[in-house]
Formats: structure tokens, C-alpha cells, sequence
């Protein structure tokens, strides 16, 4: 099979360059475990959060303070702002209609009502630009009876500490009780499955209309809208007041149909997506990759003329840990990790840990090192790759798009 | 009866300590009608009981080496097959011999283990690997023994809960803080309560000293010297139970010789290093543990070199140097019971330590003799007959739950026996998964915190196993501090709550964090610190409370 560019990696980074390559011409196919870390994303995109633990409100700016070994730093910091447009409109084409913009962070909500700096969130997803100015004041919080995904309480309460004047109510209609009849079955990927029809839509909005006295801002939790927002616009028709969503614990629903929208729409562009496969090795010429091998083509390996790691980190096996060391488990590339065990990981489960910043070497244009050598048409995107903190930067979802439109104007001016 | 309350009575006997043995003196003494207090400074099986193998011991481990506890051993353990049936799974046992072992010990094991009156049948290793396919298949001999599995927590609790049902008091997260000593008697306890910050003083006729390794410190309060020789093991749970039966090599005691199916998972230990009684509180696991223990490990079950290890801990056994050898180069496996009216002339104090989480009954039997000897209470021991709540004759067994019920059910009479008919699941909110690993349901939540003294996560993984399972809490931890967060009133404390329990995951994730249990800790950081942003909500929260 000859391909102009193979993409290991079908998350949010690999979509992202296949989308724009495919855009430019190219043809592209993506290898996809079938599975990513979108599936934790409550619908909204970080550009930087924080810093030393201090929130980030202007992102462009902090960016350029960032150390030489960050991903941004090394795309170049005064690319990140053309970059992030470029990221915003690839969403909205592929019909993932986000707000916000990169010179200023606004605040998403998350599952247990703190606020957290972010990018870009979901248009019916609940956001706040200005903590000093809420969108509302009474807020009518509605929880769903006995689905325990959404951490009521804990949302509640992080929704009075930011000035809400917040009445929880609990509400059920017959479709979600019938669901209740399977102990397993009250997760929000299967509610969003059996709330689409009109009708169901029209008894949950009854029951808000009944209940949500006199609030001004009705906040469900996201648990609507697996394949686009519609269902949200439908919902927002029949309820009589501005309508928000809350992300949930995971699976994500919000996360869910960004993925299927991405992947909907390089298809369309007439990528190639090998769903359910994995990349198992790969041959190489000096410093050229030549060929990956995948787990179901066997023998017959992918050939292209540039290759993209977007494998992603521990979560997603782009990078394994054993007893002994780290290490990149399809080119054994050299990572960027300590040594020893031992310092892996800290004694605290909410500290920084060593190991989140691990991953691929790379030089300054994202191509992977191997033996100490940069391999020139084998480039990494994404959590893949070392310098970056998804977890105390906020800084993942913003790489894993940036780095991957940075990697594709490099191989389409085939520097 | 409400906490202020039990501090204005007088008790008959006051029992330190709220692990197997403490459980099991209190459950005694009850039944012989005495009023009884047991106090516990954090929560019930939190120290030994809590960190060893889950081995339902048959002795034959020590009958080479000290024939009086082997004997005791296998008296209780087919004791404990009656009284504590739901808390016991009888998968019997392996002594293998290696190639690198001697055959001969064999022979030698074989016969002690017929002095100390235990089964033990040689079979030829070709049956040992049809009857424990997990088994290294270079084995050179075997031999059968009756070792079980059992669930310390449940057996502790199943105690508890007995003694609470013949009138007894119990308060888990009180802790001793010195003795109430007049004119050479020990007259209670004072006790802070750290779940408000109170500090009280409890009366008691009798106080029992029975905090394991803690027992040094709670007698030096009474003025009165212990010499205790703290050994520490470490061990290794797996992802998956690997073993049908427990497998021991067939040599000398020596370090990780012994791997346990527990539930749904398996156990390997132990290490054993003697440490300073000053280190006992730090239960870390280090380095040269876990290899030792993976590399012996191996040597019984060469299928643990591909088993994800999810956690690894530490106990500390309360061995005691006899009083005529302080040295403490005879130090005794065995039951230590201490009058400390005839020994250090304090009259109204006991201590009760040594012994193993397998005669924790006996010691019980023991401490309450010596009490009621005391109190001039003349009522005979029922503990070796009388069952425990939960494995009453009438009690549904193993295979009945396997056939009638969902599988909420089923894991619940299996962790609760016949208790399991308290649980409410007479509607669908009750019948809800909250941990899908375990199988734990909103109503045995419910049960967990209005019957079982529930007031943290930590609390409720050991009364129900929430979070104990292959994710290790990952999603079910913070359903069920939402849960408490709502039973308890008090949504602030469920943050702190979840934060405190994934901190405690996590000292036992840590030191084998590589492969998918390090992917397992991403994956929860990813959700709770990057999606939810707990870290942030607990270190505001931390601020405000340093105000």
C-alpha cells in the first residue's frame, strides 16, 4: 500500500495532521487503535493552563516564557497564535463549533465545579469568561436519579464558592428508568444513546420546565449529542430557559463525538483509517524509515514517504514502562526519561510526577531521535511527545493540535 | 448510642486495638456477658491485620520449626472453617520442592506436620500441575496441606459486629493517648478523638492492651516496659488471581515463599527484616522488596513475570522477646499474654500480643480468661462454636449465591454472608453498580455506612472492597465519595476524602509503578487532576483550612 504520509495514532493529534495533509493534497493513512484519550475530554481544548501552578490567563504571552524543551518552544513561539486559529477553524469545519481564543483563557467547568483554565470549550457547554462576572445568578442544577457519574454534590458546592446561588434538583423520566433496570447501564454514553428521539427529549424538557423555577440558567449534565449538537439545539427549543451542559466522568459524550466528528471528516477528505490496528516495527534506511509493519497487515508494511508518531503517552501505549526503563515500543526512538525507578514518580499522588513529562526525543523540527540521530521523515506529535505536563499544565490538548499543523506544514514544504 | 454517651459509662473492660485480636477479645468478653469498649486510633485491621498474606494458615509452615504454634494453627484454622465460613475460601494448599531445594526436607516436613496433626499427603508432581495449573512445572515433589484463603477485614468487622450485638461499644479513629493510672491500677483510657478533634477520658475496670506492635508504646503509658522486636514483611498483590490454591515452598521459612488467591486477585509474600520499633508507622515499600519478592515469585508461579502487579505493602508482626531474655534472641511466634498485676505489679492492665492473624481467636480466648479471672466472671469461652454473624448454619453458601442472585448480590453475601440481607435492593437506585470491579451496589453503601462504622473511602474499601479490584478506584472512587459526600452531609470533606484515598492507592502503587499500573495512574490523573481538577479544589480547601 503506498501512501504519501503513514500516521500512527488516530487521537486528536494524528486526526489533526491527516485532516490538514488530506486538506493539502495528500493521501493519508491513519493507524488507530480505535481508542483515545478524547474519551476523558469534557469538550473543551487547553491551550496552557497553568504554570508552577498558577493559572495562565493570557496563554500567547506565557507560551513565549516557556523553557527550550517544550513542544511550543519548539515550533516557535510566535507561531502559536496563526497555529491555534488554523486549529480553531479545522474544528469548526470538521462541525465542532468551539468559543474562545488564544490571546485570553476563559474558564470551563469541570465535573466537580472548580474552574479550569481553558482555550476553546463547546458552544452548549457551560463557560465563563470573567469570574467577576457570571452569566448568571440563580442557577438551577439538574441531576439525573441514580446516575452517579456526575458528582452532584461536589458541583454544587464548587458552583455556590464561584458566586452561583445554585438549587440542585434531582429529576427521571420513564426512558431513564428503564435504563436503571441494568445495574451498569447509567453511563453517559448510553444515556446519550437512548435520549435522542423528540419525545425523549420532550419529557426531560417537561421536567425541567416543570421544576427549574425561577432559575435563570438550567445546567444538564452532558449527556446528550453522541454524533452532533443538534440534540442540544432541539433540547434548547423546548426548554424555556438558556440551557447549559456540564462535562461528566468519563466516557465523555462531548469527547465521544469530537473524535467520531474528526475521523468523520478526514474520511471525507478521503483518508484512509485502519481502524483497530496497531504499528509493530519498522525498517529503516540510515536515517530514513522506509516501512511500518502493522499487527493485522503482517507482512505486507505501510510505505509512505513521511511517517507521524502520534501514539500518544503511557495511557495510549505510545510509551511503555517496564520493570527496568521507558522506552518507544514500535522504532525503540530515544526518550527523553530518567533512568532509574525510583524517580519516575513522587511520593504524592497530586504532585507533579517525573513520568508525565516524559517522551520521544526530538530535535527542534518534532523528528524523532534515534541512537542520538534525528530520523528525517519520521516525526512526533502530540502526548508522545517529552517537555510537556497535560496534567499540571494544561497543555495537552493544545500540543497534540499544534504540534501536529506545525508537523504538517514541515513535510508539505518537505523541509 | 451516640458517641458522648459511650463516654460517661463505666466498663467492665476497655480493649485497645481494633484489629483481628482486639476484634476477637471484645467479641469473647461480650459474650460472657462483661460490658466492653474497644477503642481503635484509626480504622478497625489498618495495622497487621490488614497487611499480610489473607492466609488461612494449617500450621504446617511452622511445623518443622516450632510444633506448639503448628498445632495451634490447624486447631484454629478448622475452627475458623466453622465459625467464619463467609470470610474463608477453602482452596487448600501446595508445599512444592523446587530443584534448587533439598527432597530429603521433604520427608522431615511430612512428619512434623503428622505430630502437629496436620494433613499432609505427598503427590507426585504430575498431579500437583493437574490440580494447580499455575504451578513451576520444574517442581521435584509436593506435598498437600489444608491452608485456605480468608478475608482479614470481613473476619474483623464479622466481630465486631458480634460483640456490637451482644452489647459491646466500639469506636474506630480513637486514639489512646495515655492511661488513667491510680495508686497502681489501671482505670481507663484517655482517648482523642480525631474525628472532631475531642479529648475525652473513658473508665474501665480492665484495660486490654491489644495494639499489636503499638502494644510497646500504649504499656510504656502505663509506665510498664515491653520489649517488642518489630518484623516488617512486604508484599505483592497481582492484577489477577493466578493460583486455585495456595502455594508454599517446601523448605526453611524464607522470603516470599508464599503466594495466596484472594478473591479476585493474589497475594505474594513476605519479606521479613527486623526494623526499629521507631520505623513502624512507615509502611513504604522499597526497591529491593519488590525485586526480591518478584524474583522468588516467579519460582512458584513462573505466570507472575507476565501478571501486572497492582500494589505493594507492608506489615509489621508484634513479636515479643520473652521476659527472661530481653536480648530478644528467643523471641516467641506464640501467644503472649501478660498479667501486668503479677508481672509489673499494675493491677487491671493486660497485654495481649504476639501470636498470628490465625489464632487471633484463641488470643481472644486467652486475654478473656485473664480478664474475667479478674472480674470474677466465671462463664465459659462459646467462640470456638458459635458462628460468626454472617455464617450462621442457615447462612446461604457460596453456591446458592452463585445460582439465585445478580452479581451485586452474589459478591455481597460472598463479602457479607448471611448479613448480606440487610443490604437494601428493593429498588433500582439500591441495586445500582457503583464499582464494577467488586461488584458493590449503592444499598451495600448504604450498609457500609450506617452498620459498619463507615466515615471515609478508606473505611469503606476495607468493609466492601470498593476500589480494590483491577482499576484500583478509578472511576468508582469518586461515585461512592459522592455517595458518602450525600450520607454524610458533608460535601467538603468527600473532596478532601477522595484525595486522602487516592493518596493511599497510590503509596501502595508507587513502588510498582511501571507497565499498566503506571498507565493506570495516568489514566486517574488525567481524570481526576486533568478533567476535574481535584488538586486544585483540595489545595483551596487546604488554604481556607489553614485560615
Amino acid at each position: 500500500m503506498r501512501t504519501d504520509t503513514v500516521i500512527i495514532g488516530g487521537g486528536l493529534s494524528g486526526l489533526t495532521c491527516g485532516i490538514a495533509l488530506a486538506k493539502r493534497g495528500q493521501r493519508v493513512t491513519i493507524v488507530a487503535s480505535g481508542q483515545s484519550t478524547l474519551l476523558f475530554n469534557g469538550g473543551s481544548m487547553e491551550l496552557l493552563g497553568n504554570i508552577d501552578g498558577i493559572a495562565v490567563t493570557t496563554p500567547l504571552e506565557a507560551i513565549g516564557t516557556l523553557p527550550q524543551s517544550h513542544p511550543y518552544s519548539k515550533i516557535g513561539a510566535d507561531k502559536i497564535a496563526g497555529l491555534a486559529d488554523e486549529a480553531k477553524q479545522l474544528l469548526a469545519d470538521a462541525g465542532i463549533d468551539m468559543e474562545g481564543n488564544a490571546s485570553a483563557n476563559h474558564w470551563r467547568i469541570t465535573p466537580m465545579g472548580v474552574a479550569k483554565p481553558a482555550w476553546l470549550t463547546l458552544k452548549e457547554n457551560l463557560r465563563i469568561d470573567d469570574l467577576d462576572k457570571l452569566p448568571a445568578k440563580r442557577v438551577a442544577l439538574m441531576c439525573i436519579r441514580g446516575y452517579f457519574d456526575q458528582p452532584n454534590g461536589m458541583l454544587a458546592q464548587g458552583l455556590r464558592e464561584l458566586g452561583f446561588d445554585v438549587k440542585a434538583i434531582e429529576f427521571t423520566t420513564d426512558d431513564i428508568t428503564s435504563l436503571r433496570r441494568s445495574p451498569s447501564e447509567m453511563r453517559a454514553t448510553t444515556l446519550a444513546k437512548r435520549l435522542i428521539s423528540n419525545s425523549a427529549l420532550q419529557r426531560i424538557a417537561d421536567q425541567i420546565n416543570n421544576l427549574s423555577d425561577d432559575a435563570e440558567l438550567v445546567l444538564l449534565p452532558s449527556v446528550f449529542g453522541q454524533t452532533d449538537a443538534t440534540d442540544f439545539q432541539t433540547l434548547q427549543s423546548m426548554v424555556k430557559k438558556p440551557l447549559r451542559f456540564v462535562a461528566t466522568l468519563p466516557p465523555s459524550v462531548a469527547g465521544g463525538r469530537i473524535q467520531a466528528l474528526l475521523r468523520h471528516y478526514f474520511k471525507m477528505l478521503g483518508g484512509n483509517y485502519l481502524m483497530g490496528d496497531s504499528a509493530v516495527s519498522g525498517q529503516f534506511d540510515g536515517d530514513k524509515l522506509l516501512g511500518v509493519t502493522t499487527a493485522k497487515l503482517g507482512d505486507m508494511p505501510l510505505k509512505a514517504n513521511n511517517f507521524v508518531l502520534a501514539s500518544g503517552s503511557f495511557i495510549s501505549r505510545g510509551l511503555v514502562a517496564n520493570y527496568e526503563r521507558v522506552f518507544e515500543p514500535v522504532f525503540d526512538l530515544d526518550v527523553d526519561a530518567d533512568g532509574e525507578r525510583e524517580q519516575w514518580t513522587r511520593f504524592g499522588v497530586l504532585e507533579p510526577q517525573a513520568y508525565s513529562r516524559y517522551g520521544v526525543a526530538t530535535d527542534n523540527d518534532l523528528r524523532c531521535m534515534k541512537d542520538g540521530k534525528p530520523i528525517q521523515n519520521l516525526r512526533a506529535i502530540g502526548s508522545v511527545l517529552s517537555g510537556h505536563d497535560a496534567v499540571k499544565m494544561g497543555d495537552g490538548t493544545g500540543v497534540s493540535m499544534l504540534t501536529a499543523l506545525a508537523v504538517t506544514k514541515g513535510i508539505i514544504s518537505g523541509k | 448510642m451516640v458517641t458522648n454517651e459511650i463516654y460517661k459509662k463505666e466498663y467492665d473492660v476497655i480493649i485497645i486495638g481494633g484489629g483481628a485480636t482486639g476484634a476477637g477479645t471484645a467479641r469473647d468478653c461480650a459474650l460472657r456477658g462483661l460490658s466492653v469498649l474497644l477503642v481503635e486510633r484509626d480504622d478497625y485491621s489498618t495495622g497487621a491485620t490488614g497487611r499480610n498474606h489473607g492466609l488461612m494458615h494449617s500450621g504446617a509452615r511452622y511445623a518443622v520449626t516450632d510444633g506448639e504454634s503448628a498445632a495451634e494453627c490447624i486447631k484454629e484454622n478448622m475452627i475458623l472453617r466453622r465459625i467464619a465460613r463467609h470470610c474463608v475460601e477453602e482452596t487448600d494448599g501446595l508445599f512444592i520442592t523446587l530443584p534448587e531445594d533439598d527432597l530429603a526436607y521433604q520427608q522431615t516436613f511430612v512428619e512434623a506436620c503428622g505430630r502437629a496433626g496436620i494433613r499432609a499427603e505427598v503427590i507426585a508432581p504430575d498431579e500437583a500441575r493437574a490440580i494447580e495449573p499455575s504451578v513451576n512445572p520444574d517442581l521435584i515433589g509436593a506435598v498437600r496441606i489444608p491452608d485456605a484463603a480468608i478475608d482479614p477485614f470481613r473476619l474483623t468487622v464479622a466481630n465486631l459486629l458480634d460483640a456490637r450485638i451482644n452489647g459491646a461499644e466500639t469506636l474506630n479513629h480513637h486514639e489512646v493517648e495515655g492511661l488513667i493510672v491510680n495508686q497502681g491500677r489501671a482505670e481507663g483510657v484517655k482517648l482523642h478523638n480525631k474525628l472532631n478533634g475531642e479529648h475525652v477520658e473513658v473508665r474501665g475496670k480492665v484495660v486490654v492492651n491489644a495494639a499489636g506492635i503499638w502494644g510497646q508504646r500504649i504499656a510504656k503509658m502505663a509506665g510498664v516496659n515491653i520489649s517488642m522486636f518489630p518484623a516488617r514483611g512486604a508484599l505483592l498483590i497481582f492484577g489477577h488471581r493466578v493460583n486455585r490454591m495456595v502455594i508454599n515452598r517446601c523448605r526453611k521459612p524464607a522470603n516470599a515463599d508464599i503466594l495466596v488467591p484472594d478473591d479476585t486477585v493474589c497475594v505474594i509474600g513476605t519479606t521479613s527484616d527486623r526494623i526499629p520499633i521507631e520505623t513502624v508507622d512507615d509502611m513504604r515499600v522499597t526497591r529491593e522488596e519488590v525485586d526480591v519478592l518478584l524474583k522468588e515469585g516467579i519460582k512458584l508461579a513462573p505466570s507472575l513475570a507476565t501478571t501486572r502487579v497492582i500494589r505493594a505493602y507492608a506489615g509489621v508482626r508484634p513479636l515479643v522477646a520473652s521476659d527472661d531474655d530481653p536480648s530478644g534472641r528467643s523471641i516467641s511466634r506464640g501467644i503472649v499474654c501478660l498479667d501486668h498485676a503479677k508481672r509489673d505489679g499494675l493491677e487491671g492492665f493486660i497485654t495481649i500480643t504476639g501470636g498470628k492473624m490465625m489464632t487471633y481467636r484463641l488470643m481472644g480466648e486467652i486475654a478473656t480468661n485473664a480478664v474475667c479471672a479478674k472480674l470474677g466472671n466465671s462463664k465459659p469461652c462459646i467462640t470456638a462454636t458459635l458462628p460468626l454473624p454472617g455464617s450462621e448454619d442457615d447462612a446461604p453458601s457460596q453456591s446458592d449465591a452463585t445460582k439465585r442472585y445478580s452479581f451485586g448480590e452474589r459478591a455481597a453475601i460472598g463479602r457479607h454472608g448471611s448479613l448480606a440481607a440487610r443490604i437494601e435492593k428493593d429498588n433500582d437506585i439500591d441495586n445500582a453498580l457503583v464499582c464494577e470491579c467488586e461488584g458493590v451496589t449503592v444499598g451495600e453503601i448504604k450498609y457500609a455506612v450506617h452498620q459498619l462504622h463507615v466515615q471515609n473511602l478508606v473505611n469503606l474499601r476495607r468493609r466492601t472492597r470498593v476500589g480494590m479490584g483491577t482499576c484500583q478506584g478509578k472511576l468508582c472512587s469518586c461515585r461512592a465519595a459522592s455517595l458518602l459526600g450525600e450520607f454524610n452531609h458533608d460535601v467538603k470533606r468527600a473532596q478532601k476524602d477522595l484525595a486522602t484515598f487516592l493518596d493511599e492507592r497510590w503509596k501502595g502503587m508507587r513502588p510498582v509503578a511501571w507497565g499498566d499500573t503506571l498507565r493506570e495512574a495516568q489514566l486517574t490523573a488525567a481524570i481526576y487532576e486533568g478533567l476535574c481538577g481535584l488538586d486544585q479544589a483540595v489545595s483551596t480547601q487546604r488554604k481556607e483550612d489553614e485560615q
